[in-house]
């Protein structure tokens, strides 16, 4: 059977149109906009916090980006990182000595063992939770990795400040983690024009 | 030049490097005691900046002092010039080329001598860890106060590098080199976790011209293997420090720290230094060391290192015990939380 290119582009856009459908049926953060907020600890905006809310992942047909967490100038680049579960974090050493990037604690488990300048490793971080990263050489750099379950999620700036991607309106259960606490959990609720805040104590 | 270089970075970063990558300063404070009726103190501060992509500039400056019970010691010596003053320690600027090129890294001013195994974390000593016996500039052999003004050149790739240093001496503590032109190389090699490396300096010797004949000139060689939390080394160098004279020597030792160790590190060492001469003032000397590190909060370190020597060694025990206490600050001041 041949198929004519115009039946082609009218399966093509049916099809498209079918699945938009789909997709907006499906309640998902998807839909929404950026949703800008901050964070206090103890009344006082709190850096390096992350935030991540309780929503459905979306089915992925390719996995994560990769993520870098540096090593430059005797320390790991950013101090904290979030990831989705599944992500593979690369380790690049760019300093002028050698690093021994390892993790014994909590979360995901892996030592990188030595490797030179100029080079990387690699990690997945294949289960939610927070890992400590350290180096075994020198012992005063350390860094944070909190993977979580789900696809919104931030850490906040200096000012903190975070920034999530599409968080429609509604009501959401956040969780937060801040180096040295325990995670807190809350309640959210995400309204056009107002910007998050979420207290911790 | 090492004011000039110096004096850059710091207004630099006084400056707010706003352009920067990154920029950060360390202070670390420490304090130790010994055993052999030695008390010492010790000021560093580095600081650390990129302005541009792949350009680096390093300032180091360290002020220590210590009391003058038990000189015939050399604990707390050689980490820093615990001379009462303050001092420079090293300041470079450095070019490193992106990955996929030839040449690596290109570096300019003053920067330690790039012999054997050599990282900053190696030369403070903090009641943990003696400098070994092979980098005391007075057991005649090379000193870990031995400094470079110069050009220090990286090419190779990542896991196959040969370093080539070409500089004057300008040596900080008791050892302290005649004025001329030193060599440097140095080839690195890494297969897995191991790293071996080779190094060769040709130099002035550090006793006066009226004392020695001849260049002083050293070979070595040297591994690292690190893996589960057990870093292995082992140095090993052979040379003469002037004429009619021979030094051999090197140590292997273990730093461990595995989980179940928590915030503990230990640390065993066996080493060996031969200076062969004059059966008068020939010096055969070991030395065995054990020592634990503890973290005793985020910045505050606490370490007992426990030495037991033999030969003719300086000192007049045979056994000593070492402590100390060490407090790390670090201000990050741009590129990221």
């Amino acid at each position: 059977m041949q198929v004519s290119p115009s039946a082609t582009a009218r399966y093509f856009v049916v099809g498209l149109g079918l699945a938009l459908c789909a997709v907006g049926a499906t309640p998902t953060h998807a839909n929404g906009q950026d949703l800008v907020g901050t964070v206090r600890a103890a009344g006082q905006l709190a850096k390096n916090v992350v935030v991540w809310l309780d929503v459905p992942r979306a089915a992925r047909s390719e996995p994560p980006p990769t993520i870098v967490m540096d090593q430059r100038n005797l320390r790991f680049v950013p101090h904290v990182l979030a990831v989705p579960v599944g992500t593979v974090v690369e380790m690049p050493n760019s300093d002028r000595v050698f690093h021994n990037v390892f993790s014994f604690h909590d979360g995901k488990v892996f030592d990188l063992g030595l490797y030179p300048v100029g080079t990387s490793k690699t990690v997945t971080f294949d289960k939610p939770g927070l890992s400590r990263i350290f180096c075994n050489i020198h012992p005063d750099m350390g860094a944070y990795v909190v993977a979580v379950d789900s696809d919104v999620y931030a850490v906040s700036d200096g000012r903190g400040r975070f920034v999530m991607a599409s968080v429609g309106e509604g009501s959401y259960t956040y969780h937060a983690w801040r180096p040295g606490a325990d995670t807190v959990t809350g309640t959210l609720v995400v309204a056009p024009g107002r910007p998050a805040e979420i207290a911790l104590p | 030049m090492t004011r000039g270089l110096t004096l850059f970075v710091l207004c630099a970063l006084w400056g707010g490097p706003a352009g920067a990558q990154t920029a950060a300063v360390t202070v670390t404070q420490s304090g130790g005691a010994s055993s052999e009726s030695l008390v010492s103190v010790g000021t560093q501060v580095r600081a650390l900046m990129e302005p541009a992509k792949d350009f680096r500039l390093n300032a180091e400056v360290a002020w220590g002092d210590r009391s003058r019970g038990d000189l015939n010691t050399d604990a707390f010596g050689t980490a820093y010039p615990y001379a009462g003053k303050t001092q420079v320690m090293e300041a470079w600027a450095e070019y490193v080329l992106p990955r996929g090129r030839g040449l690596r890294a290109i570096k300019v001013g003053r920067y330690r001598t790039p012999f054997g195994i050599s990282a900053a974390s190696d030369h403070a000593y903090l009641g943990f860890l003696r400098p070994p016996l092979i980098r005391y500039g007075t057991y005649w052999a090379l000193s870990n106060g031995y400094f470079e003004h110069g050009i220090d050149v990286v090419v190779g790739v990542p896991r196959a590098a040969l370093e080539v240093s070409v500089g004057r001496s300008s040596d900080v503590g008791d050892a302290l080199r005649a004025d001329g032109i030193d060599t440097v190389a140095r080839a690195e090699g890494v297969l897995g976790s191991l790293v071996v490396g080779a190094s060769y300096i040709n130099t002035s010797p550090y006793l006066r011209r009226s004392f020695v004949k001849g260049r002083a000139r050293f070979g070595g060689v040297d591994a690292r293997w690190m893996r589960g939390g057990v870093q292995m080394r082992g140095e090993w160098l052979a040379g003469r420090p002037f004429d009619g004279t021979t030094t051999t020597g090197g140590y292997v030792d273990a730093i461990v720290h595995t989980p179940r160790m928590g915030p503990v590190t230990g640390l065993v060492r066996l080493e060996r230094l031969d200076y062969d001469t004059d059966p008068r003032f020939a010096l055969h000397s070991y030395r065995y060391g054990a020592g634990l590190r503890v973290r005793v909060w985020q910045r505050l370190a606490a370490s007992v290192g426990l030495i037991h020597q033999g030969g003719q060694v300086t000192q007049r025990r045979a056994t000593a015990l070492d402590l100390g206490l060490t407090l790390t600050l670090r201000k990050n001041i741009t590129g990221g939380p």
